[in-house]
């Protein structure tokens, strides 16, 4: 139990800082689990599947399939730049765990059997879901940054594109009507299970990941639409486009119209009211400006009625 | 880069700057058409130089503004005017204040750059070396012109760098 709650807060460093790690597996274990499907569904026929394993020979029959959840290997963290061939982090192999429970969700939910038929699909031992939580906040927390990384890799290619003269540059409410859609777009497939995620996402232990999780998405979509502010603007957008992500996500979970249309309807009337809330504030403070204008000049005209302005 | 060292770098110092620049607003308004006013008015500009350098730092390391940036334009405003009030002198002495206090904390960010490591912040190091000199120069200019005669110049001081220290040790963190 300890070490699984070590593991576990190990994980939790990846949700702390804004970098997300990406799943990367290590060719030898595709190499591995492939001749291990291979060695099954061909009966015995001994094929070298990959010519860039010469190096290594592949011997099925000293291959063992893992039963066992693998442990910490002491030597993988120790490795740095160099990740040898036959080392994977735990943090890696969690990410991939996480990852193939992914396509459990829409039968299981957000739970613990998930992760358990995730860890089964890549022929580990279900025990392998005891390195998480129990109550599936991991795997909601690891899909929630998996989106948000993904959301910045597009929000990037789209800067790319745009500064080598392929795309236009889009208008700031469009740009952020479509940031927005892509991100909600990527709930889609769990949206029947999307509310039970929230309510996981809301549990007290979760709250700072989630909420780092929240602002550093939110950040990055204004990053990209070019937001250079530095005084408390800089505080303001982001709570007006929080607020905006937040209800645009809610009125989707419960709405049934073909292709979410009635969100996006929702999303760009919401856009629309910032977007027109920031001319009203310039509006009102050119107002108040002139107000107080002609108040001074109604002061000033008084004291010269009067005579307070004589010099004598 | 370290980000959590480099983001609380910026924050700090683009609050500070700002500060200062409310500081020699404040100044301005009450002695705006004194004879110390040319000279008020030059440092400022370079206040103002300085906060324009922070604002490029800030978007280009993404890092989040102090949210006491309102407070901080209001104090700054009053602590300039205020001391504007006590006349040319003070106005000097709170300069004077503001200024040490200025320098000794960039010096210390200087120190905390280095010993991380020199050639990963060569450019921010420069950036807050050029800056450091700027404000010594002020501190300098502010006891040229006396500074120091002013009345109850130590408790002044004191009370101004106390609150110097507060505002860092806040705008560093939140």
């Amino acid at each position: 139990m300890a070490a699984a709650g070590s593991l576990r807060r190990a994980g939790w460093g990846l949700w702390r800082g804004r970098a997300v790690v990406r799943w990367q597996p290590c060719p030898l274990q595709r190499a591995l689990q492939a001749s291990a499907v291979l060695r099954s569904s061909s009966g015995g026929q001994q094929k070298e599947p990959f010519a860039s394993s010469s190096q290594f020979e592949l011997h099925p029959n000293d291959y063992q399939p893992e039963g066992e959840p693998r442990g910490p290997h002491p030597s993988c963290s120790g490795q740095g730049e160099q990740e040898s061939e036959d080392c994977e982090s735990e943090e890696q192999l969690q990410q991939r765990i996480l990852s193939a429970a992914l396509d459990f969700v829409p039968r299981l939910g957000w739970t613990a059997e998930a992760v358990a038929e995730g860890a089964k699909s890549l022929g580990l031992s279900v025990a392998a879901a005891g390195m998480f939580h129990s109550d599936g906040s991991d795997l909601v927390l690891h899909f929630v940054s998996q989106c948000n990384t993904r959301l910045a890799e597009l929000l990037q290619q789209e800067q790319k594109q745009v500064q080598l003269g392929e795309a236009q540059r889009k208008p700031v409410d469009q740009f952020l009507r479509d940031a927005v859609e892509a991100r909600l777009r990527m709930l889609i497939p769990y949206i029947e299970q999307w509310p039970q995620a929230l309510s996981i996402l809301l549990l007290p232990h979760n709250v700072p990941a989630s909420l780092n999780l929240l602002t550093s998405m939110i950040d990055d979509i204004l990053h990209y639409a070019g937001d250079q502010a530095t005084d408390f603007n800089w505080y303001t957008r982001r709570a007006v486009l929080t607020a905006i992500y937040s209800t645009s996500e809610l009125v989707m979970l419960q709405d049934s119209s073909q292709d979410f249309q009635d969100t996006w309807h929702f999303l760009e009337s919401r856009v629309a009211d910032a977007m027109s809330m920031s001319s009203t504030a310039e509006q009102v403070q050119s107002t108040g400006a002139a107000v107080v204008q002609g108040l001074m000049g109604a002061a000033v005209t008084m004291r010269n009625l009067v005579g307070l302005n004589q010099r004598r | 880069i370290n980000k959590a060292v480099v983001d609380r770098i910026i924050r700090v110092d683009h609050a500070g700057e700002y500060g200062a620049n409310r500081i020699y607003a404040g100044q301005m308004a009450v002695l705006g058409r004194s004879s110390v006013g040319p000279i008020i008015q030059q440092m400022w500009n370079q206040e103002k130089a300085h906060l324009k350098k922070f604002n490029e730092l800030m978007v280009a390391y993404r890092v989040r503004p102090t949210v006491l940036l309102p407070f901080w334009n209001v104090a700054g405003f009053v602590l300039g005017a205020g001391s504007a009030l006590l006349g040319k002198k003070g106005a000097m002495a709170c300069t004077v204040a503001v200024e040490e206090s200025i320098s000794n904390h960039y010096n210390n960010q200087i120190r905390t750059l280095v010993e991380e490591d020199p050639e990963k912040y060569k450019e921010l190091l420069q950036t807050i070396k050029q800056f450091r000199d700027d404000e010594l120069e002020h501190h300098d200019i502010g006891l040229e012109h006396d500074a120091e005669a002013a009345p109850l110049y130590s408790v002044l001081k004191t009370a101004i760098q106390l609150g110097c220290k507060a505002a860092i040790f806040l705008s560093e963190r939140i």
